[in-house]
């Protein structure tokens, strides 16, 4: 559990509880399933495969939503895929999982769907759109020379190579692996001085992230920070939350699927009823998307009435979703699964330290 | 003369077979001696002498005023140099306690990284507790700090203590695995209370000490804050150690019960007291080391301790286990060279390289670069 998805299983009760724990004619059992462990210091593939199993072999389990990170989602896709079991992501946005991409690992995206047929859904837009949106903002910011740094994780590589595959006119430096769990990266962050970054993306994960962002900032005072989703959490940008210090502030964007939280249609009700339900002053942008996962599953179950207790059928209607309008947006599903949203949110740090959206990119 | 008998005839003849002429012998003999001393140098120079004469020929690349440019000197080196000492002088500090552990009881305290790890989160907590910021004027700095470093060194020394009365005592005389594996336990009980304590995230700590801002700059190399802490409170506390080893009564126990316990308590030496006495030193340094780190890189997690306790162990084996001159030697060794990759190389090598280097120098030296002081070793 992170500051990500603490929010957004949150969201999820959040919708269930405000449908009274029904979906038409059923009462939905929510079962929250951890794939962190201490050990890994974040997901554990070994927990990803053996809640996959718990949910496959569930045989009242109808819907499966998330995980949180694409590396998990590599081996919890494979096991619901063979179960039939539908699998919707609120966050996964490596784009090897339903497309083939050029720069992802061979056989993608059909070595996770092993019978065939497709069963994992995002609501999220895949790094494609993140990767250009981050490129385009940069651009709009007037960086020039970018060094890029990934975690090594699918997340963070696939994510880097978006952004050098969207470039444009931006010079891209380099693209550095990095070891997330590393003690410093001043010695990388010297290294940019060398290259003339006035920029530096950074693909990370919380764990490294903080270091990262403080150790390039101290090496180049002056260059702007940019992060994907991954790290545009209150654990990283809030000192009070053992995020980076706020003099770095000014000099840090990322970006996020999510919108404007109250501007979405429903948006406000949303946010009221969220602080009502968990205080807090601004919830975690992917609050929302956890909410309307559990939505989307809820109604699509309540939409085949008796038929909703039958996963082949709400497998079905999952992928025949169209134009629904949801809290973000009106999106539907296309046939690999994917959002027809493709809207990314570029976020400052607020005055409260914690992500504060700036406007729309893309 | 009884003549031997048939397998020993066999194991004479392929003796004979083996021994080369003595004029070979000599040779051998010789180019292993000198591989042994100068390989070693020439591996571990080979780095910052290339970087060195590749600066000053090709110079290294920079960027001014929108223009890539070239420099020819030793100060991008020279950078990357001080900033490896610092690092390796906190890995040093770790190695010790891995170092005097393994010197006396000849067990690799796996639980010692993540000691140091508490260090860290106890230094942070007293100094948050105290009141310590931003903007804590330089007087109740200097006094606080001191007044965390010491809970922090007693804290660990303690918990160090308890570790071996209550984890490695009672496994004294049962094999070797044993101890080995509640150490390991204790790794792990230790890393799930840091993690109840802060969370699964990284949490950043303010930066009290400004660790960024320059002390001193000479031809182009800068020293940090940071870099004078780091070294200025390794130096005195290793100096402090190695003298407390080797001139007083206690330190005389420590190598006594080292070199031979049985022996030592036949001299009259509390072996138990001796013991955990050593744990109590590694485990002071432990804490010393988690407060600079906490204050050097401004950012502390739970998982911090299994990173730098595999480095630390790779410094202590490298210099020599059981020697704290090896161990500190071990350590600044690692840091250099992890700097030095980071910077030129590529952060995904590091690892790689250190490790590379380890096996040279293993190869080369197998009891470590100022050799094993342990009971195997003599």
């Amino acid at each position: 559990m992170t500051a990500q998805t603490g929010p957004e299983v949150n969201g999820m009760k959040l919708a269930l509880a405000q449908a009274g724990g029904k979906a038409g004619p059923f009462t939905v059992n929510f079962q929250s399933l951890d794939d962190a462990t201490a050990q890994a210091a974040g997901y554990d593939p070994n927990q990803c495969q053996a809640n996959a199993r718990q949910a496959a072999t569930d045989v009242k389990a109808v819907l499966l939503i998330g995980p949180q990170n694409s590396g998990c989602a590599k081996v919890q896709i494979p096991i619901t895929n063979q179960a039939g079991l539908a699998q919707v992501s609120t966050a996964n946005t490596y784009v090897g999982l339903t497309l083939k991409n050029p720069a992802d690992a061979p056989g993608e995206p059909q070595i996770y769907y092993p019978s065939g047929k497709r069963t994992y859904l995002r609501i999220v837009p895949n790094d494609f759109y993140q990767g250009s949106d981050g490129a385009v903002t940069m651009a709009h910011d007037g960086c020039t020379r970018v060094a890029v740094a990934n975690d090594k994780t699918p997340y963070g590589a696939g994510l880097a190579t978006q952004i050098q595959l969207n470039k444009g006119k931006l010079t891209i430096t380099g693209d550095t692996p990095l070891d997330p769990t590393a003690p410093n990266y001043r010695a990388y962050a010297q290294s940019l001085k060398g290259q003339g970054v006035n920029c530096v993306y950074t693909a990370f994960n919380p764990p490294g992230e903080v270091e990262l962002i403080k150790d390039i900032h101290a090496a180049l005072p002056t260059a702007k920070i940019y992060g994907g989703d991954g790290v545009c959490t209150n654990s990283v940008t809030n000192p009070a939350m053992h995020g980076f210090p706020a003099s770095i502030a000014p000099f840090f964007q990322c970006t996020v699927a999510t919108q404007d939280l109250p501007a979405y249609p429903g948006g406000r009700s949303f946010l009221a009823a969220y602080k009502a339900k968990y205080g807090g002053s601004s919830p975690d942008p992917y609050a929302i998307y956890g909410y309307e996962a559990m939505k989307l599953g809820l109604d699509t179950i309540a939409g085949l009435g008796a038929k909703g207790s039958d996963k082949a059928a709400v497998l079905a209607a999952l992928f025949a979703t169209k134009n629904r309008h949801s809290v973000l947006g009106t999106y539907g599903f296309t046939p690999t699964g994917d959002t027809t949203l493709k809207t990314y949110g570029l976020y400052k740090v607020g005055p409260d330290g914690n992500p504060l959206f700036e406007r729309s990119v893309g | 003369m009884v003549p031997p008998r048939s397998s020993e005839r066999g194991i004479l003849e392929v003796k004979s077979l083996i021994v080369p002429p003595p004029a070979a012998k000599a040779v051998l003999d010789t180019t292993r001696r000198i591989v042994g001393r100068w390989g070693l140098i020439v591996a571990l120079a080979a780095l910052p002498v290339y970087y060195g004469i590749h600066d000053l020929v090709s110079g290294y690349p920079g960027f001014a005023h929108g223009h890539a440019t070239t420099t020819h000197d030793f100060s991008y080196l020279g950078g990357t140099l001080v900033q490896g000492i610092s690092n390796g002088s906190i890995w040093a500090l770790i190695a010790i306690g891995y170092t005097l552990v393994y010197g006396i009881i000849e067990l690799i305290n796996f639980a010692h990284g993540d000691v140091f790890m508490m260090g860290s989160f106890v230094g942070a907590g007293l100094a948050a507790s105290l009141g310590l910021g931003l903007a804590t004027g330089p007087l109740g700095l200097v006094f606080g700090l001191l007044l965390t470093l010491i809970v922090s060194m007693l804290v660990c020394g303690s918990l160090n203590v308890l570790i071996e009365r209550v984890g490695y005592r009672p496994l004294r005389s049962a094999p070797k695995l044993a101890p080995l594996i509640t150490a390991v336990g204790f790794s792990f009980i230790l890393q799930n209370v840091g993690l109840l304590w802060l969370g699964g995230a990284p949490a950043g700590i303010p930066d009290l000490i400004h660790q960024n801002a320059t002390v001193i700059q000479i031809s182009g190399v800068v020293v940090r804050r940071a870099d004078v802490l780091a070294v200025g409170a390794t130096v005195p506390l290793v100096v402090l150690l190695a003298w407390f080893v080797a001139r007083t009564r206690l330190g005389k126990a420590m190598r006594a019960t080292a070199q031979d316990p049985e022996a030592a308590r036949l001299m009259g030496i509390n072996v138990d007291t001796t013991i955990s006495l050593t744990f109590l030193l590694g485990g002071m340094l432990a804490g010393a080391a988690g407060l600079i780190y906490a204050l050097y890189e401004t950012t502390i997690w739970y998982f911090q301790g299994f990173e730098a306790g595999l480095i630390a162990f790779t410094a202590a084996v490298m210099g020599g286990i059981g020697n704290i001159r090896g161990a500190v030697l071990g350590g600044l060794i690692i840091g250099i060279i992890q700097q030095l990759s980071d910077a030129r190389i590529g952060p995904q090598w590091t690892p790689a390289i250190v490790f590379g280097y380890l096996v040279v120098i293993m190869v080369l030296r197998p009891r470590g670069l100022l050799g094993e002081e342990t009971r195997e070793a003599g």
